[in-house]
């Protein structure tokens, strides 16, 4: 199976992403190998300070747009919610929602990195 | 594709940028940029950018930050902005909207509503922006036509006055050099660079009513009778009554400063001039000035009832006041400029 079918097999909505591409399939799949890299290098952990989260809000937030642009739905919805009740000083709400959402993005992850290597 | 035109997309997120590159790249030339301040930078190195995407939350120096340097420095008027966001935070969206930003871009983007929007608001600012450089230069041209026939119509009034025109373009010379200092050197006299130059141009005129003088006077190879300088004085109010019929020759702020001028460049500091017999900066200051350029001109140049002064004659003359009084701080630069030049 190619990545982008077992991607949507995930819930990733692939006719979107690539149509926000102008239907180029390898700048979608390079965008991807991208993002995880940003995820590796910069991803939020549920473990993060409870009192000062500025940093982690302004993360969340561009991690969200990412996901929005590659049509990551699943995800993009969770940190949609998680940047909002970060934004309403909900810190233990947002981790909870995080620490739900991490398995299906760690999923996700692996799937794009096992077909880029 | 149209190579004088630039896009610049401003996002901290890589993958942003490249999708937007992505959407724009096909029509468009694009400029990256990963920050505020890389983003000012380009602005300013760069004259072609036609349109920015500019994303508003980034660490540092932020999108509004960028709006504002915009503001500061007038791109804003010629570059259209649009800001890109996926907060649905109205306060910051309504702040960039009164820092001049055109439209939103909500991520995720809608690729083909996004090129078209940003095609037609970049059509828009193109044409605007022709039509401002088309009306720019047609004043420009209207200013100069009005301007050559002012310098014309000062021209033909020297002849009559047997001076070859070159006496207003003398005056124009000092009254910029003059009025310049004098602004620079005394804040209660400070002008823009701009009244400076309407002041000059304005200049050029403080003798027009002398057109209505009769030649035997004007022409006159001795000294006047009492009778006839008394007559001659009437050129000050003669030349306003002229420039009350030809209003129209030039703007407002022109019209306004050649009045004065043309009435109380015979003005004197201790209300010893005329016609109105003003004292001290009751005369305008551009007024005092033409007056010292008019007296330093008239006693270094050759007149029919009398032999030129050579330079330090005359600027002595001045200075004892055997031309009348004059503003003492409008003195010091005259004689400043004179020992200079």
């Amino acid at each position: 199976m190619s990545l982008l079918e077992e991607l949507k097999g995930l819930g990733v909505n692939i006719e979107e992403g690539m149509d926000r591409l102008m239907g180029n399939a390898a700048l979608y799949e390079r965008m991807l190998g991208t993002f995880v890299k940003m995820l590796q290098e910069s991803g939020v952990q549920p473990d993060f300070d409870n009192t000062d989260y500025a940093e982690i809000t302004e993360k969340a937030h561009a991690i969200k747009g990412a996901f929005g642009n590659l049509s990551i739905t699943p995800v993009y919805e969770a940190y949609s919610e998680i940047v909002r009740l970060l934004r309403e000083d909900k810190p233990e709400q947002a981790k909870e929602i995080l620490k739900n959402i991490l398995p299906i993005q760690d999923e996700i992850i692996q799937c794009i990195n096992r077909h880029r290597s | 594709m149209d190579n004088e035109k630039t896009i610049l997309i401003v996002d901290d997120v890589e993958i942003n940028r490249a999708i937007l590159s992505e959407i724009f790249k096909s029509d468009y030339n694009i400029m990256e940029a990963e920050g505020g301040e890389q983003a000012i930078k380009l602005l300013e190195d760069n004259q072609h950018i036609a349109a920015v995407l500019l994303d508003l939350i980034m660490p540092g120096i932020n999108g509004l930050d960028v709006l504002k340097a915009m503001n500061h420095n007038g791109q804003i008027k010629k570059i259209p902005v649009f800001l890109i966001t996926a907060v649905n935070n109205q306060d910051m969206l309504l702040e960039g909207y009164n820092l001049g930003a055109v439209d939103v871009i909500t991520k995720p983007f809608m690729a083909h509503f996004l090129q078209c929007r940003v095609k037609n608001i970049i059509e828009l600012y193109g044409h605007r922006n022709e039509l401002e450089q088309m009306v720019a230069e047609q004043v420009k041209r209207l200013n100069e036509v009005n301007q050559s026939m002012v310098e014309t119509l000062a021209t033909l009034i020297e002849f009559r006055d047997c001076e070859s025109g070159e006496h207003v373009k003398r005056i124009c010379g000092l009254t910029k050099i003059l009025m310049t200092e004098v602004s620079d050197r005394y804040p209660e006299y400070h002008l823009p660079q701009s009244e400076i130059d309407k002041i000059v141009a304005s200049s050029i005129l403080h003798d027009v009513g002398k057109i209505s003088i009769p030649d035997r006077i004007l022409n006159k190879p001795g000294r006047l009778t009492k009778e006839e300088f008394d007559i001659m004085k009437e050129h000050t109010t003669r030349g306003c009554d002229i420039l009350q019929k030809i209003p129209n020759i030039m703007d407002e702020g022109l019209y306004n400063y050649s009045y004065d001028i043309c009435r109380h460049h015979h003005e004197r500091w201790d209300g010893g001039g005329y016609p109105d017999g003003l004292k001290g900066d009751d005369i305008t200051i551009w007024s005092q000035v033409v007056a010292v350029a008019d007296v330093y001109d008239a006693l270094t140049s050759e007149r029919v009832y009398k032999k030129a002064f050579s330079k330090e004659t005359a600027v002595e003359m001045i200075k004892n006041g055997e031309c009348g009084s004059f503003n003492p701080k409008v003195l010091k630069v005259f004689e400043d400029c004179i020992a200079k030049n």
